[in-house]
């Protein structure tokens, strides 16, 4: 510990406190995530053991690097690469305008970590705009990945609850138990539409069935036709809405006609149906001018 | 994680020279007057200790391969003198469950069924009271990380096993089970530290097609693998098989056992190295461990016994 000074408390993590700190010897920033190891848990948290040995496994430009784990006094340390802000203050500061260049870098930034995840057998699956870190650069990286895991075979049964309602695509909502690499590509599209739209979420749901209320309103409500199986699902419900007026396009009216078709195939109610991150990354919105 | 085994920690760091991994281990032997083949039964009777540990637990093979694992890194770098292997092997599987996020139901149970287990089976090893509690298994999970330098995520020979099988002879259940046995088997050799965990699926197939006299050659001759170091693989397991062959653990461990100058516990306080819970203790512990000077300082405290 003695090794950083630290500067200032960045805020409260999943697990802890996180702190702004200079290395003494190379004079570099970096941020300290403090876990208390007290008596009453169950030893280091299952989240931090998670992050840590998944961040020292995924070592990519996109994907926060954990430069160092201190072992202290009843307290573990971990030394990530320092980030000026996460993409919530981001949009907090840029007054509802950020421009195409920008959402169309962030994006390619994001289906990039992403993809190396999933490339690794790795779902994030809490992402959200509190977890994306952008350094001064416009580098963005994904970070905390207390709720990640390493996913093998058999992939089920993990917990229900797990994404931030906001990013939760509508089968983790209907109570599917087993979901794979498109979790996380739902959520990234749902922040796609939020960063076209200058921070402006696309589905602010209050609760769950106002989350899939908001969905439907725009995107229809599936049917046995577009997703075989939905009806099983645990907590399917028909909510009767009347047929979609808009077209998803009409919703992020600043994002270009390419952007627009990408969008849609990240925002399908049907997890199979989903584009992949490395499908979205030759997508001609990307690839093309 | 999957696929990546060549950019992992486990490649990366923990394949090991089999020459640092001998020096460590003579240093273990001279200074408890071991015999080589008396740690490789020790290591046997660990890795046995988790296997019913993590049956009682209910848990799945993957954990417990994870816990024999982590339970080889840890003696392939420290002393038993640092951490008593009854407490270790515990720790292994608290920590394995815990990576593979495998919910526990109640994480309390850990040092308790242990406890028990080894009243029920072990007792003719262990005449006194299992000391340990949840507190030291939480203690000793902090140790058991900084010497593994956080690397938990482990590639296990299983999955690559199943694909070979399916493509050497799809749908062979008995091929496929007798190749999965002398996989388990190889959980009791230094092959994790060693070799990659492909290669050792390659090796024990090749025994298990042996065995079931199924002519693979051509197959195994179409590989682009070392054949040298596959039949390294084959011969660190056969040696096992040998030794297991003419040793009956029952009747020779509790003499081995006894050689072993694992940390002690006595009424007043502990002499376990990382059983007392003042600060002072706890920091020279960490200094102990991360300075290898445990065998001295654990030398002393054998002799004030």
């Amino acid at each position: 510990m003695h090794k950083y000074d630290k500067l200032l408390k960045i805020g409260e993590g999943t697990y802890g406190t996180v702190f702004k700190a200079k290395n003494r010897d190379t004079q570099e920033i970096v941020a300290l995530k403090r876990v208390r190891l007290d008596d009453e848990d169950d030893g280091v948290p299952s989240s931090a053991l998670r992050e840590i040995c998944l961040l020292k496994e995924l070592k990519h430009r996109n994907i926060i690097r954990l430069l160092d784990v201190l072992h202290g006094e009843n307290k573990l340390t971990l030394v990530f690469e320092y980030c000026d802000q996460d993409l919530k203050k981001y949009f907090d500061s840029c007054n509802g305008e950020i421009d195409s260049d920008t959402v169309k870098s962030f994006m390619q930034q994001l289906l990039k970590g992403l993809a190396f995840c999933h490339s690794h057998n790795v779902l994030h699956r809490d992402l959200k705009p509190q977890n994306l870190l952008i350094n001064k650069n416009g580098e963005l990286k994904l970070a905390d990945f207390g709720l990640a895991r390493a996913f093998g075979i058999p992939v089920k049964c993990y917990s229900a609850e797990v994404v931030t309602l906001w990013y939760r695509p509508p089968d983790v909502l209907f109570g599917a138990k087993i979901y794979n690499t498109s979790i996380d590509q739902w959520s990234a599209g749902c922040i796609f539409a939020e960063l076209a739209n200058g921070g402006r979420p696309l589905f602010p749901g209050s609760d769950i069935e106002d989350q899939l209320k908001k969905i439907f309103k725009i995107l229809g409500e599936p049917t046995e036709e577009n997703w075989p199986g939905v009806t099983l699902l645990p907590d399917y419900k028909d909510f009767n809405l009347p047929p979609v007026a808009f077209s998803l396009a009409l919703y992020v009216p600043k994002l270009n006609q390419k952007g627009k078709d990408l969008l849609q195939q990240m925002l399908v109610c049907n997890p199979s149906g989903r584009i992949s991150a490395e499908d979205s990354l030759k997508h001609p919105y990307f690839t093309e001018e | 994680m999957s696929g990546n085994f060549w950019k992992s920690s486990h490649y990366q760091q923990w394949l090991l020279d089999p020459q640092d991994i001998m020096i460590n281990r003579l240093k273990e032997l001279q200074a408890n007057n071991l015999k080589e083949d008396e740690y490789y039964k020790l290591m046997i009777f660990f890795t046995n200790f988790i296997q019913s540990l993590g049956e009682n637990l209910r848990l799945r093979q993957q954990v417990i391969a994870s816990a024999t694992v982590y339970f080889r890194r840890f003696y392939s770098k420290y002393s038993f003198k640092c951490i008593d292997p009854f407490l270790l092997a515990p720790t292994c599987l608290f920590l394995a469950t815990k990576v593979e996020e495998f919910g526990l139901q109640s994480q309390q149970r850990f040092a308790t069924l242990t406890a028990s287990l080894i009243k029920s089976k072990y007792s003719h090893l262990y005449t006194q009271e299992y000391p340990y509690k949840i507190q030291h298994i939480w203690e000793c999970e902090f140790y058991l990380l900084e010497v593994m330098d956080c690397c938990l995520i482990l590639f296990h020979p299983y999955r690559p096993l199943i694909q070979f099988v399916n493509d050497l002879s799809p749908d062979d259940q008995s091929l496929l089970q007798q190749a999965w046995r002398v996989c388990n088997d190889s959980l009791r050799t230094d092959l994790c530290l060693m070799y990659p965990p492909s290669l050792i699926a390659l090796g024990c197939l090749h025994i298990a097609c042996v065995h079931l006299k199924k002519d693979a050659k051509q197959w195994f001759s179409e590989l682009n693998v070392d054949m040298e170091k596959l039949f390294e693989v084959v011969r660190h397991i056969m040696h096992l098989y040998d030794i297991l062959k003419t040793y009956d653990e029952k009747e020779k461990i509790k003499e081995i056992l006894g050689k072993i100058a694992k940390p002690r516990l006595t009424n007043n306080s502990s002499s376990s190295n990382i059983q007392s819970s003042s600060q002072n203790s706890q920091q020279q512990q960490r200094t102990q461990i991360m300075n290898q000077q445990a065998p001295q300082q654990q030398q002393q405290q054998q002799d004030q016994h």
